[in-house]
């Protein structure tokens, strides 16, 4: 007799090996209208939130950064810039929907980064290898966050930076009017903008699921991470966890 | 929010200040408390040698204390204010990050310019300049027809002199006081030895 493990897949609980799958359709539906929708959902605040997280990072010229997750390759494009000709990014998605999107932005704004396709949990990259590692928006839909994160500390050099940015817990006082936005007016909006209420739902139910600041602040401390400290944006509708590798 | 905008002016003024980061750097991933006792700021050294406010649950590795009295005098540049801030923690950090603010200068001009062109830029910075220098030379006047006022028509502030004067005073109090008590101290003793020798003096009769 065999034991499947089961995990969230937003308020469903499904078995391990089908959320990848999952999520997978999730993206692959959304990915055309992805940054539409990003832009309806937070306002625009989504730009900003990258914009400070690639601030904060730290990165210079000539650094090596580790876009995961990337999708739309937003962040890719920014550090791009960052690192100049001497540096490198890579863009990573494992959904390739979303990462046909950043590859062809990419290659409209004359940058050279390369795109990817590869799952976070089993990075095909050496140790120790890159200054800068970053995912935005894309560890909560991932099956073994734990795996992912002990992943992305081994790619990191010494004195390397993992950014996590992600949804996370809100202000107290401001959550029922969070809920009532998250799964009354984001489906709908879903439903006006890509035609696909269902993601929606999916997207605010997994952000509920999504460990808490300190909770990841001490997931990333496990995977070996130090001096992790984070930043909450927009009440902490969102966090920017930041860790050393040392 | 606040903390996004903090880190984009800091790090705005050092894109500005070119000379900061290669100072800052070799500090990289250390943070720095301000502690104007009123409100802290926190700030982190970035690993390319900018500045970033630091995060929520951040540990400063120095804590940089400047009372609120102490800023006026900070801004007008009193070199004595200065050995007045309290550091603890990392002395090296604090006093490089202290550093780099006491030397870092916003160059309005030059954003100014990227609005309304290189000579409107340089006009309103002339004109802002010729106004400050006014300003600060009427808050100097200001500050010194009060002070002689409340030195010389209502004595609530007393002179330089008068200060010293006191001071030495109270100087001279204190020695002749010390003089006194061991004269005192003597005295005491001669007395108890005079009439040791008197007793012993009767009892040998």
């Amino acid at each position: 007799m065999t034991t499947e493990h089961n995990t969230h897949f937003g308020f469903k609980t499904v078995a391990e090996s089908e959320k990848a799958k999952k999520v997978a359709e999730v993206f692959h539906s959304v990915a055309d209208k992805y940054d539409l929708m990003n832009d309806v959902m937070s306002a625009g605040m989504h730009r900003g939130w990258k914009h400070f997280a690639v601030s904060i990072s730290g990165v210079d010229k000539g650094d090596k950064v580790l876009d995961i997750a990337g999708g739309s390759g937003d962040l890719s494009k920014l550090f791009a810039q960052k690192v100049g000709a001497e540096g490198q990014v890579i863009l990573t998605d494992i959904n390739a929907s979303m990462l046909g999107v950043g590859r062809d932005r990419m290659l409209d704004a004359g940058l050279n980064v390369p795109a990817l396709q590869c799952d976070a949990e089993k990075l095909p990259f050496p140790d120790n290898h890159f200054d800068c590692v970053i995912v935005a928006f894309g560890l909560r839909n991932m099956t073994h966050k734990d795996r992912a994160l002990a992943e992305m500390q081994r790619v990191l050099k010494v004195g390397g930076r993992l950014l996590v940015l992600e949804f996370s817990k809100v202000w107290q006082p401001l959550a029922k009017a969070y809920d009532v936005y998250s799964f009354k007016l984001l489906p709908l909006m879903g439903k006006l903008f890509a035609k696909d209420a269902e993601s929606y739902q999916y997207l605010a139910e997994s952000i509920r699921m999504h460990p808490d600041q300190e909770t990841l602040k001490q997931m990333m401390l496990d995977a070996g991470l130090n001096k992790v400290d984070y930043y909450n944006l927009a009440a902490g509708v969102v966090a920017l966890h930041k860790g050393y590798k040392t | 929010m606040l903390k996004s905008l903090s880190t984009r002016l800091l790090q705005h003024l050092l894109a500005q200040n070119a000379w900061a980061a290669p100072m800052l750097k070799p500090c990289a991933g250390k943070s720095v408390q301000l502690n104007f006792v009123l409100f802290k700021i926190s700030l982190v050294i970035l690993e390319n040698g900018s500045l970033a406010s630091a995060g929520e649950t951040n540990i400063a590795d120095a804590v940089i204390t400047i009372p609120p009295s102490l800023l006026p005098r900070l801004i007008a540049k009193d070199a004595s204010a200065k050995l007045q801030i309290q550091v603890d923690g990392d002395a090296h950090l604090a006093t490089t990050v202290a550093k780099v603010f006491d030397q870092m200068r916003w160059d309005y001009e030059d954003d100014l310019s990227k609005i309304v062109g290189d000579v409107p830029a340089y006009k309103l910075g002339e004109f802002a300049r010729s106004s400050a220098g006014t300003i600060k030379q009427t808050g100097v006047n200001l500050a010194e027809m009060l002070s002689e006022y409340w030195q010389e028509e209502k004595p609530m502030l007393a002179k330089k002199r008068h200060i010293e004067q006191f001071n030495a005073d109270v100087d001279t109090l204190r020695a002749d006081t010390d003089r006194l008590e061991k004269r005192l101290n003597k005295l005491g003793q001669a007395m108890a030895t005079r009439a040791e020798t008197s007793h012993s003096d009767k009892s040998e009769h």
